[in-house]
Order: structure tokens, then sequence, then C-alpha cells
């Protein structure tokens, strides 16, 4: 399992990665998340909606409610050009920490 | 049965508790569940547990809230779109709308407020105007920074003295010595000139006498001539406009000549456009110093550093600092003189109309103090017109408590509430202003005869007096607004429309110290008033220890002086005529003479300054001056002429000696000689100054005015027939006469005047105070109409309804005398003690004071209350 304190740094991120595929809503969000970690990252589902309000109060993503035939309405979510650029650099902190973490825990070469 | 509607209406239900979540959110929310429960009632469970799956899945509503809570904080510093604007102008036509309706509503009270605030701009605008002029004083010259005058400060040999007047050779002298110092020039007058062109002659007190650096130093502008040649001839002249349009109306006066003292000519090259410039330095006529040294007081006075007769201005370089300069200059006259101590002193010039306080300084100064005065004055002025809209707001808040109800409840916020009524006040400020506006223009004429001023409104082409005008009404409209709209927007919502709110408004501890605090200033203002006029009426009549009545003097310039004996012998031919005889100063203003006498038994280091005058016979007789000892100067005693004084008893007192004082030696500008006659002491000064030792001596040379007391019946006809006798001598100059006691009243006219203006304003601002007051006591009698109605209908008198209506303000009134009195007597206390000699602060001017406001309240409240009280207790009981 994921800590706490992990998922809440990484929720962020992987909103916006999700999103630069194309635009979304809510419950589909979820799934995706779900999906793609193989059940590792477990989100409480309502927790994901005061983080897009949050994203999108700071610009990095827009809403827009539509109707589509045979289904519900839906707010469906994409990202802005400030959230790609929030993405790249999200993408390369954490590029950084993996890089760190993987030196950190190579096998010591051997003394000649 | 499972019925999953009522279970999603149940669940929203469950967020609905939590304000955070908006219908927004909420639809997404359930959106949400709903898609949750589809996906598990695929994985094949039944309803009911396929929802509470999804339920948990969802989460809590206390954790989704808190959540959201973050984010509507994070909103809170920045604006958010689900929130209102905090400026929204659709608002602002219906806030102006409900301005001027509840303007015109109460037409009454609007009336009051407006012209309570109209009044106190128009007499504060006045006085900007006036504090503006004054302060504006030499400040249009372009260098006005960077000229001084130099002072001599005498402290050394005389205690406290100081004088304007130098000698010929310090300006050249100044330049030369100080590389600092980039331009010079005297500035001084030696007597009046008999000006003549063609057939027109005048007597010109103001023909001042200037080096050319004077044009490179001040800017005063010439409309004709050249600053660089206007002087280039030593015997030239520079007229002011008025001067040249006097002598040569329409005609071109440049390079006309003018003829002064019937002996020598000047010819004009220049005119100069002076009207509308404040300058300390005034003038008539300007003509090079030169001529004055050769034509007056000798070539060989350039040179004389005894000489202290004129004014020296220096223009400093731009990075010359004064300070240093004045440190070099404090022992800079010994180099030429060693026996003078004094020091020389810079004054910026443009302290010289407000802060100086020399001797033998240039006439009609202002004073600082004045100016802070009439600052206080407006203030107070306007603060008792705030008072008066704080008071009548907030007493008819009731009348608006819905509106601010009704308001809240459709969701405006404190904010917008204060706001609205800020936009209010301010509004009838801004009304109030263009009222002042028109008043100020109207009134400017009286205004200026009352304080012989010539201002002009120059508001309209001076921006930033405008600007000054316009903030000034908006500070009044906030200022007054503040606690109406602090207390209006606080009423809460669910109080007034349930109609427990009581209709008395705001807290009438409040409104009853304003009105306490209206009186106090009102009644200060009364008892300053009853102070400044007795002071002035105190120096106007009190006894100044020689007679000034009936009296006129002329004065003897150019070739009058050698006529004045033959003059005099004329003049005594009349049998209306009293007495002639002559003088070198006013009886009102001797100055003292640098220096201390000789006498009898003198310590060797002994100081004393003593006032001097050259007299003639009969001086003492002519103004009744009576001796205590000796005799007056007589034509029987030879010796008189040459070695003998007069002294007074203060001078006696300060040189310690005993009586007979008659026959003891004395001694000064080198003649030794003895005293004659000892006079009691007089004011021959501005009461300002404490009596000083005085000295009179004869000296026929130095007479400048001579004087004629004419017999009290028949002064008219007396002065004709002087003038007959006067044209018929041939003299060749114009009989000018003054009469001394209007002199003497012009030595407070600056006073009198500012005493007028006190007094029309203090009565403003107590008229201002009670306006306010009939407002407030036509609100009071009207929230008790009902009990008044009661209190009929049981028998009442109207008496005794009006005596109790009365009581309560007849209260305040008093504590606002209370409050006054011990203040004004100690302001009005320090303002008294600028005189050396004062009039009582009495008692009586604190009771009369009192009795007058209590009688203006009186007056105003009863007028309200009397009708309240006769009302008809049918009409306002019926509507029960």
């Amino acid at each position: 399992m994921i800590s706490k304190t992990l998922m809440a740094a990484s929720t962020r991120p992987i909103i916006l990665a999700i999103l630069s595929k194309g635009e979304d809503y809510g419950y589909s969000i979820i799934q995706k998340v779900k999906e793609i970690s193989g059940g590792q990252l477990e989100w409480t589902d309502g927790m994901l909606y005061p983080v897009l309000q949050r994203m999108e109060m700071d610009g990095l993503i827009k809403s827009q409610w539509k109707l589509s035939e045979g289904s519900r309405p839906r707010r469906y979510y994409t990202i802005s050009e400030k959230g790609c650029e929030e993405l790249s650099a999200e993408l390369r902190s954490w590029q950084s920490v993996w890089q760190a973490l993987t030196r950190l825990t190579e096998p010591i070469p051997a003394q000649d | 049965m499972f019925d999953l509607e009522i279970e999603i209406k149940k669940w929203k239900k469950s967020l609905y508790k939590h304000e955070v979540f908006e219908d927004g959110l909420i639809a997404d929310l359930v959106l949400h569940l709903r898609e949750a429960y589809e996906d598990q009632k695929l994985s094949g469970l039944d309803d009911e547990t396929a929802f509470i799956k999804a339920q948990n899945q969802v989460g809590k509503a206390e954790n989704l809230a808190a959540e959201y809570g973050k984010n509507q904080l994070a909103a809170l510093n920045r604006r958010f779109p689900f929130r209102p604007g905090r400026f929204m102008p659709a608002l602002i036509f219906n806030q102006i709308k409900t301005a001027l309706r509840s303007i015109r509503c109460q037409k009454g009270y609007s009336l009051i407020n407006i012209a309570g605030l109209a009044i106190g701009l128009t007499v504060c605008m006045l006085i900007v105007l006036w504090v503006v002029d004054e302060w504006s004083f030499d400040r249009f010259n372009v260098h006005a920074g960077q000229i001084y005058r130099i002072y001599r400060d005498e402290s050394a040999t005389q205690m406290n003295s100081t004088s304007a007047l130098t000698p010929p050779p310090m300006a050249a002298a100044l330049k030369k010595d100080f590389p600092e110092i980039v331009k010079s020039t005297r500035f001084g007058y030696w007597q009046r000139h008999l000006i003549s062109y063609k057939d027109k002659n005048f007597n010109e007190t103001r023909h001042m006498h200037v080096d050319p650096d004077f044009f490179d130093m001040f800017s005063f502008p010439l409309i004709k001539g050249d600053p660089e040649t206007v002087f280039s001839d030593p015997y030239s002249v520079v007229l002011t406009e008025k001067t040249a349009a006097k002598y040569f109306g329409e005609e071109d006066p440049i390079g006309r000549t003018l003829t002064v003292n019937n002996s020598f000519d000047v010819l004009v090259t220049g005119i100069i456009s002076n009207e509308s410039l404040n300058s300390s330095l005034d003038f008539d006529l300007l003509s090079p110093f030169e001529i004055l040294l050769k034509e007056s007081i000798g070539e060989d006075n350039a040179d004389n550093w005894g000489f202290n007769s004129f004014s020296t201005y220096v223009l400093l370089g731009q990075s010359a600092r004064a300070e240093s300069l004045n440190q070099k200059l404090k022992s800079y006259l010994k180099k030429y003189d060693e026996e003078d101590l004094d020091q020389l002193v810079l004054q910026p010039l443009t302290d010289i109309h407000l802060r100086s306080n020399l001797e033998h300084d240039l006439s009609s100064r202002g004073d600082i103090k004045y100016v802070w005065i009439f600052c206080a004055l407006a203030v107070f002025v306007l603060l008792i017109a705030c008072v008066n809209f704080m008071n009548l707001s907030t007493a008819r808040s009731a009348t608006r408590a819905r509106e601010v109800g009704l308001r809240k409840v459709v969701g405006a916020n404190r904010h917008q509430l204060i706001r609205q009524f800020f936009g209010e006040s301010i509004l009838m400020a801004l009304i109030a202003l263009v009222i002042a506006l028109f008043l100020v223009e109207l009134l400017l004429p009286m205004f200026n005869s009352l304080s012989g001023k010539e201002l002009n409104s120059a508001w309209r082409s001076n921006f930033s007096l405008l600007l000054v005008f316009i903030s000034l009404s908006l500070i009044t409209g906030i200022l007054s607004g503040i606690y109406p709209a602090v207390l209006l927007s606080s009423f809460q919502p669910v109080k007034i429309l349930n109609g427990i709110m009581r209709s008395s408004g705001a807290n009438p501890f409040f409104r009853k110290s304003l009105v306490i605090f209206q009186f106090s200033l009102s009644v200060f203002l009364i008892i300053g008033m009853f102070i400044i006029s007795s002071q002035l009426n105190y120096m106007r009549d009190i006894d100044l220890g020689f007679d000034r009545d009936h009296i006129i003097h002329v004065s003897m310039h150019g070739e009058l002086h050698d006529k004045y004996e033959a003059i005099r012998e004329r003049f005594l031919q009349n049998p209306n005529v009293l007495h002639v005889t002559a003088s070198m100063a006013l009886p009102t203003n001797i100055q003292s003479t640098p220096g201390t006498p000789m006498w009898e038994g003198r310590p060797e280091d002994a100081v004393m300054e003593i006032k001097t005058d050259f007299i003639d016979y009969d001086y003492i007789e002519t103004f009744k001056i009576p001796l205590v000892e000796g005799r007056s100067f007589s034509r029987e005693f030879s010796t008189d002429l040459e070695t003998s004084f007069i002294v007074n008893e203060e001078a006696v007192r300060r040189m310690n000696l005993k009586k007979p004082v008659v026959g003891k030696k004395f001694g000064f500008w080198g003649i030794d000689g003895q005293i004659i006659g000892v006079m009691k002491d007089g004011h021959f000064q501005s009461l300002h100054h404490k009596i000083e030792p005085l000295v009179f001596k004869m000296f026929p040379a130095w007479l400048r005015r001579f004087y004629v007391k004419i017999r009290s019946d028949n002064m008219a006809a007396t002065l004709r027939d002087l003038e007959k006798t006067w044209e018929e001598m041939n003299l060749g100059y114009p009989f000018e006469y003054r009469f001394l006691d209007e002199d003497f009243n012009n030595l407070y006219r600056s006073e009198a005047r500012l005493g007028n203006i006190f007094e029309v304003f203090a009565a403003l601002a107590v008229f201002i105070a009670c306006l306010g007051l009939f407002g407030l006591a036509s609100f009071t009698a009207q929230q008790r109409t009902k009990e008044i109605g009661i209190r009929k209908v049981l028998g009442s008198p109207t008496s005794r309804i009006v005596a109790l209506l009365n009581q309560e303000f007849l209260k305040w009134i008093a504590l606002a005398n209370l409050i006054a009195w011990p203040t004004a007597y100690f302001i009005m206390r320090i303002w008294i003690q600028r005189y050396a000699y004062r009039a009582d602060i009495e008692l009586w001017m604190f009771f009369l004071s009192a009795a007058i406001a209590l009688a203006v309240a009186l007056i105003t409240v009863s007028f309200q209350t009397l009708r309240a009280a006769r009302a008809n207790p049918v009409k306002s009981l019926k509507h029960e």
C-alpha cells in the first residue's frame, strides 16, 4: 500500500497526466487511476472533487458541463496550458526523486 | 423495499447539512454515486449492498466538507467566481437613487444637514483662502528659498533686542567677502518725497531705494523696461502700474520725468506689475540707492557702518548653506567696526511675513499664531457641522432600519452597507460643496472688507486649490458618515424585521456626548469672542499717559523741514489752534537707539536699552504728558537746545537715581548734559511691549513731522482754515495730515480685524450647532408624540410638557459649559499673555457665554417642543 502522504503528493500530477491525454469526467478519472495502478492507488472517490475544484481555482484545469446522448449530463475537465507546464515540472521533480532513490539503493560496486 | 431515489435524497440531505456544499458540487457527487452504484450492481451485488458500497466509495460527508472548506479558505484570499464582486457598478445607480430618495423624503433633516455642512464648508474655505494668502507671501519669487534678509541680533549689548536695520555699506561688503552670497541689495527709504508731474503732486511714502541686483534676486515682473538697464542711470525710477496710472493716466510713462521734492528729476525707466503679488517688500516707486546717498543722507554715509537705517537682502548660491554662513556672520561686524558687538543673522525671506518679530521691521506683517488660530477655528466649525450630520442620521436610524434589514436579507454584507451609507454622506457633502462654492463667491467681498485683504475666487483658476476644497468636502463626508455607517450597518435583520428593535435607534449616550461636544466648542468660541473683544476695547480705551485726541500730524520732508518755523507761527495765529510742536518719531511708536547712556553714578558695566525721540518745544504740553518732577523744554533756557534731557520714571528706576533727579548728570550720543524733568510713564509703543526707559532731547535738525492740537469744537472748519493758510504760504507741497488717534488705532488694526473675523465665524459656529439642536429637538418631540398626547389627555398643561422636553437639552448645555469654561480659561489666558498690558479675564464673560448658549438653545428647542406640546392629542393618539 502507498502511504497517505505520498498519495496526497501524487494526486495532482496523476490527475494532470490523465487529463493530458484528453478531457475526462470525475468517475472515469477514478476508474483510470485504479486500472493503471492495478489497485495500488486506493482513493476515496469523493476526495477527488475537492481536489478538482482546487485545481480549477489554481487555473490548472477547466471544467464544463456536457450533455451527451444516451448518458447523464457530466462535468468534463480539460487541462489548461498552465496545467501542462505544471505537469512537466512535476514530472521532472518525480524523476529526480526517483533517480536519487535508485542511485542510493544500487549495489555498491566491488573495489578492485 | 429499497428505493434508490429515496436513498439518494437522504444522502443528499446529509450533504446539505454542511454549508460548503453548493448545488454544483452536490450534483458532481450524486452523479459519481450513481455510477459507482451501477458498477457495484454489475459485479452482482444486491441493490442495498451495492448502494452502501458505493456510498463508502464516495466517502464520508464530514471528510469531504473539510476538504471543500480548505478550498473556500483559499478562495477568501482571492476572488472566486462564486462570490459577489466587491465593486458592483450596477448597484451604484441604485445607491445614488436611494440616497437621493432619502434626501428627498426627509426634506427638513436634509436641509438642516446640507445647510450646516455648506456653512461649515464656506467658513472653512474662506479661512483656507485667507491662510493660503498669508502663506503665499514672498513665495512668488523664483529664488524665494535662497533669499535672506540680514538682521542684527543686539542681545550682546541689549536685552533680547533685534533690529532689521543695517548700514549702507553692508550689502556690497557681504557680497565681496563671502563667495556664498551671489547677489545682494539694500532696500530702504529715508523720508517721504513730494513727487510731481506737471500739475500733479503727491506725497509718496513708499519710494524705495534698491541696488541693481534687486531685479535679479526678486521676481517682480517688469511689464515695461529691461531689468538689466532700468537702473543704468542713477536718476531713474521704476513705477508700479497703479502709481504710473496716478501720474500719467493713459500716457506712456517710459522716458518721462518726475520731479522729486522740487529739487531733482528722475527718469521713468520701467513699470512693474505687482498688484496681485503678495510681497513683504512694499513699494510704489523704486529708484537706485545712489540717489538716496546723493540727495538725502550724503555720500559720505555710503561707508558709514554705524548708519543702521536700511534693510539688506542677499541671495545665496545653490550650494550655500544658511547655517554655516550664519556661523561666519556672528563676528562679521567686528571686521569693520571693532566696537560693534552685534551679530548678524540670516532670516529666510519666506519667514518675514509670518514669523518675524524684529524691531524696526516693515509694517503690516502677519502672524503665524493667527494662522494657527484660524486653522483651528476652521476645524472646529467643520467638526460642529459633522456632528450635526452624525446626530441627525443616527437619530433617524430607526426609519431606515427596515431598509437595512431588507438589504441584508437579500444578501448585502456589512461592507456593502457601510459603503452605501458613506456614499450618502459624501453625496450630501458634495451637494454642500457646490452650495458653499456659491456662498464663498457671494461672501468674498464682505470677507475682504472684514479682513482687509483682496482675496479673489482663485479656486476657479487654481486647480490645486479646488482640489483642496473637494478633498475638504470628501473628508467632511467621510467624517460625518463614519458613525451612522457603522451603526446602521450593524443592525441585525432578524431583530429589525421582527419589530424587536426599539425605534430610539442609536446609542443615546453617544448622541448626547456629541451635542455636549458641539456646545462645548460653541461656548468656548463665545468666551473667546468676549475675551478678544474686551482686550481690544482695553487697548482702545487705556490711558496711554499722553493725550492723542484732536491732534493732527503732518510730515515734514524736503523743503518743508526748513519752513517748519514759519508754518508754526502762521498756524498758531489761528485761534482754534492750541499748540504746534514737532518730533522725529510718532508718539505711538518710539523706538530704541543702540547704546547705553551715561548717568551720574553709573556702574562701569551697566547696560540699559532706552527709547529715544527728538522733540521740539511745547511737545510735553501738546500731548499733556504729566511731569512728576522738573519742567519741560523751554525757550527761556538757552541750554535746553543743547544739553537738556527729559526722562521717564522707568528710566529713573533703572538708573537707580535718587530724588531730586532734576539736575543729575546725564549723557547720550556724546552729549553731556543734565536731566531737567521726569515725566510719568506712558505707553509710547504698542501695548504688546512693556514700558521701557525713555528719553526726550531737543534736536531741530532731526524733526520729521509736526503736530497741531486743535480745539475740539468745529474741527472741520479749523482744518479748512489751516488748509487755506497752507495754500497761502505757497509751500509747493500738498497739505496732507493724519489724525493721531487713527494712527493709534492702526496699531491694533490687524488685531481688530482678526477679532472681527473671529466673532463672525464663532457666531456661525454657534448657528450651525443650533441648527443641529433644532433638528434633534424636532426628532425627540416627534418620537414622544404619543407620550405628549397621553400627558395632555391626562391634563398636563402645555407649559409643563414644554418644560419636560426642554429639560433634557438644558442639562446637556449645562454640562457643555462645565467642559468649556476651564478649557477656554486656559487657552485664552495663553493668548492674552502676548500682551504686556491686558484686560482681566472676568467671570461675567463665562456666565454671559453660558447664558447666551442656554438662551439660544432654549429658543431653538422650544420652537419645536412648543409645537409638539400644542398639537391636538386626538390627532397624535388616534391611529393607535
